[in-house]
């Protein structure tokens, strides 16, 4: 019988951690961080650019974005049926807890209250924090109900 | 739903770790199974029944 993929393989000191396991799921999200920050780089030091060329730029992080979600999707196929669960709730929760805390940002900033650093909204980088915060809590969370 | 998937596995005098292995799942999910907060699939439960060599309807039955 094949042997399911465990959630704790990609949880370091979960005491079933794999260096190799993490680094074949996550190695997609780094790629896709220097990606981010390259862009980041190159559209604020040319702005001269054509807006093809930026809107390409702009767009970049995005494969290496969709091949960790391809990632993500083969692990949890391969989760055995309460792990799956477990972690589709949780994305769920994450999913729409990112949706609202966006939300709250951008009407907030509509109506004219100062939030600093997030005056602009929650951005990419942004965002991708406040749905790994999310993860953690939620997979916790539905994890405890089942324990 | 009720299971005797506990009661099964005793005689069989396997851990839940063991029986885990041979239904291709996690420990948790046997415990799960076992202390009734998670019902199987469909094809869980019928491996479950295959295993043991019991119809599927001995080994669960309805009720909360």
């Amino acid at each position: 019988m094949d042997k399911p993929n465990l959630i704790e393989s990609i949880i370091p000191c979960s005491g079933h951690y794999s260096l190799k396991k993490d680094l074949h799921l996550n190695a997609w999200l780094a790629v896709a961080t220097a990606t981010y920050v390259a862009e980041l780089y190159l559209t604020t030091r040319h702005p001269d650019w054509s807006p093809l060329t930026r809107g390409l730029i702009a767009l970049a992080p995005l494969i290496p974005g969709f091949l960790y979600i391809r990632g993500w999707l083969q692990f949890i196929r391969g989760l055995d049926e309460l792990q799956r669960r477990i972690q589709l709730e949780a994305f769920l929760f994450t999913a729409l807890g990112t949706i609202i805390v966006g939300t709250v940002i951008d009407t907030l900033n509509a109506s004219g209250v100062s939030l600093g650093f997030l005056r602009h909204g929650l951005g990419l980088g942004g965002a991708f924090m406040v749905m790994f915060t999310l993860w953690l809590l939620a997979g916790a969370v539905v994890n405890c109900r089942y324990k | 739903m009720k299971s005797k998937m506990r009661e099964l596995r005793t005689l069989a005098q396997w851990s839940q770790s063991e029986l885990a292995e041979r239904l291709g799942v996690s420990r948790q999910t046997i415990n799960a199974i076992e202390t009734e907060k998670y019902d199987p699939s469909l094809p869980l439960a019928f491996k479950i029944a295959a295993l043991f060599k019991q119809p599927i309807e001995e080994i669960f039955t309805g009720g909360a």
